[in-house]
């Protein structure tokens, strides 16, 4: 009982310090997450298995750009991978070009952004499940794109290994720079929940909550419905081809044909099932839809393990229909009842 | 002499054939409180919704003092009215629920915010002393209206008579020169109606500002308004003390209906 009460008082101590700073915990998530890109070099994991976090994270940071849309703005799109193609396609094709990393990023960056805008436009003129269905064909178009225009060629654009920051080598190939490209990717996604919570416990996001709750209250508080639904479209279509961009940085070799409707449809439910508004819970998400399927129900299931898979999402949505986060409080629940049953068998014990 | 702060000059609004307003004209003096009453369906709310520009094509004129002498409210875009001194709440409350009571009141600081999305993310000095000095501002609202010792709780849950407060004190943090109320006592219980009174009476000499009120409430009305503009189907029938409101004919009429 005094070691439970000691374990307690250590881990709120360190939980208040941490919800103070939010930046550091973060950090210290990245810093967990990285560690993954060493383990396989003690054999502890199989390099595939970190192929999959590579994923999760690439995923979890197109799946936060969802949520600023679905989650804060109450809007939504069936383009996003679309968006991520365009940030992993594009990448490959100015890369090819001689274009360095660096600037290549920033100018898919800019081409997305634009893209994003124009639909943030159309979204002043179509909602709800008409907006999903305008947004469904800028998907289709996009992906038509990759794979009839001839710029992207045949089956998939080689990036070949990417010189970072100028000067470090990176090659998908060589081992020590595979983890190396996996950290980078990690910090990537941390710089990222960073933007993130700092948009949304901003300004910008207020409005965009306010916005989507009330247009009324939100034009009577001078938040302007153009430049906010801009906002939200511009900041999605950024995360998503950010993504697409670390999808290039990692993978040096992307598919012309991997950016269906299916993408755009898994990442909405990343959204669902780990939580809106939240950015752990988005990575939560991901985790189950994409971690869990691919790092143990395959090998144990083989081919039917996305029967296991849909029941597994249908049960977390059953049971946590505001998102997987919840079950920290439930855990925190459970736990407190242990407490309270432990401490009463001692005073018995006592008696 | 008090000198006009909103002046409504043949105002009339019109649903497909249906004439919701009709040549409204009325003057509401700076440092009033001003009731504006009438039946169900006079279109009091119609008159609140073209004064704060949701509705464009009102014929006649809206002018407004405040900030500039005599602007034509047609020439500001709905989000720009708040710019100009003028705030108001709504009949059904239209708070964010899944925010904070403070980021509520933050909601209604928006306009006042200099930095942009780019210092926010980057988390720039001048970002953070902005955000706190309006979270400073905000505490001092909510100790104001009782309600700061809840300012973190979700607005979700809240009982209804605290939302109409975190709704006032969202206007308040916009600087406003008026204040429109739609049915701020509507949903409250006797106890919080007093309350209200005494509030708005206090908003009226802390804030200086100007208040023009919806309320059906006529108890209320008639202890805290100065005047009152009763209107029916959309007409103007008289604007007067609450006493001779009281004892006006056509308003009986328009309440009770006429003795023939």
């Amino acid at each position: 009982m005094d070691i439970l009460n000691k374990i307690e008082r250590f881990f709120a101590n360190i939980s208040k310090q941490l919800s103070e700073r939010p930046v550091l915990t973060f950090f210290l998530f990245g810093l967990v997450i990285a560690s993954i890109g060493f383990l396989p070099h003690t054999g502890l994991i199989r390099w595939g298995t970190m192929g999959i976090f590579a994923y999760i994270i690439i995923f979890s940071v197109v799946a936060m750009g969802l949520n600023l849309l679905l989650g804060f703005s109450g809007l939504i799109s069936l383009g996003t991978a679309g968006f991520v193609g365009a940030g992993a396609l594009g990448l490959g094709v100015f890369m090819n070009m001689g274009i360095p990393f660096e600037i290549a990023a920033v100018l898919v960056l800019i081409i997305s952004g634009l893209l994003g805008a124009l639909i943030g436009l159309f979204s002043l003129k179509v909602e709800g499940i008409y907006l999903a269905i305008a947004t469904l064909f800028v998907g289709e178009i996009l992906r038509q794109i990759y794979t009839q225009v001839e710029i992207f060629g045949g089956q998939a654009i080689r990036i070949g290994s990417v010189r970072f920051l100028g000067f470090i080598e990176l090659s998908m190939i060589n081992q020590m720079q595979r983890s190396f490209l996996f950290l980078i990717i990690t910090g990537f996604m941390v710089v990222m929940m960073v933007v993130m919570h700092n948009i949304v416990k901003s300004k910008t996001g207020r409005a965009l909550m306010a916005m989507s709750r009330s247009q009324h209250a939100a034009q009577a508080m001078g938040i302007s419905l153009l430049k906010y639904r801009l906002t939200a479209f511009v900041l999605a279509t950024l995360f998503a081809t950010f993504g697409g961009v670390m999808y290039g940085l990692y993978n040096q070799n992307v598919p012309t044909t991997a950016w269906t409707l299916d993408l755009s449809l898994f990442v909405i439910a990343m959204v669902i099932v780990g939580g809106l508004k939240s950015i752990y819970g988005t990575f939560l998400g991901v985790f189950i839809i994409y971690g869990i399927p691919n790092l143990w129900l395959k090998n144990y299931f083989g081919d039917i393990s996305y029967i296991f898979s849909g029941i597994l999402i249908i049960l977390v949505i059953i049971f946590y229909p505001h998102g997987f986060v919840y079950i920290w409080y439930d855990l925190k629940k459970q736990y407190n009842r242990l407490k309270a049953y432990l401490s009463q068998k001692q005073v018995t014990q006592d008696e | 002499m008090s000198k006009p702060l909103l002046i409504l000059d043949n105002v009339s609004m019109y649903f497909g054939g249906l004439k919701a307003v009709d040549n409204l004209s009325f003057t509401v003096n700076e440092g009033e409180i001003v009731g504006l009453i009438g039946p169900n369906g006079a279109g009091k709310t119609t008159v609140f919704n073209c004064v704060t520009q949701f509705y464009k094509n009102y014929e006649g004129d809206i002018y407004f003092s405040a900030a500039s002498d005599k602007l034509d409210l047609r020439n500001c875009k709905v989000t720009d009215v708040i710019d100009q001194g003028l705030v108001r709440t709504f009949q059904n409350v239209e708070l964010v629920a899944d925010l904070s009571i403070l980021e509520n009141l933050l909601v209604g600081a928006h306009n006042q915010f200099q930095t942009g999305i780019v210092s926010h993310i980057l988390r720039t000095k001048k970002a953070r002393e902005e955000e706190k000095a309006l979270r400073e501002k905000a505490y001092e609202i909510l100790k104001f209206l009782g309600i700061y010792e809840i300012r973190d709780l979700y607005v979700k849950g809240q009982p209804y008579g605290v939302m109409k407060k975190i709704e006032i004190a969202r206007t308040l943090m916009s600087n406003p020169k008026m204040i429109i109320l739609d049915e701020p006592a509507a949903g409250l219980n006797d106890r919080e109606t007093d309350e209200l009174e005494t509030l708005i009476y206090e908003i009226k000499k802390k804030y200086n500002t100007t208040i023009l009120l919806i309320e059906h409430d006529m108890g209320f009305v008639m202890n805290i308004c100065d005047r009152i503009v009763a209107i029916n189907f959309g007409k103007f029938l008289a604007m007067d003390t609450p006493k001779k409101i009281q004892q006006n004919k056509e308003v009986q009429e328009a309440y009770l209906g006429s003795d023939a």
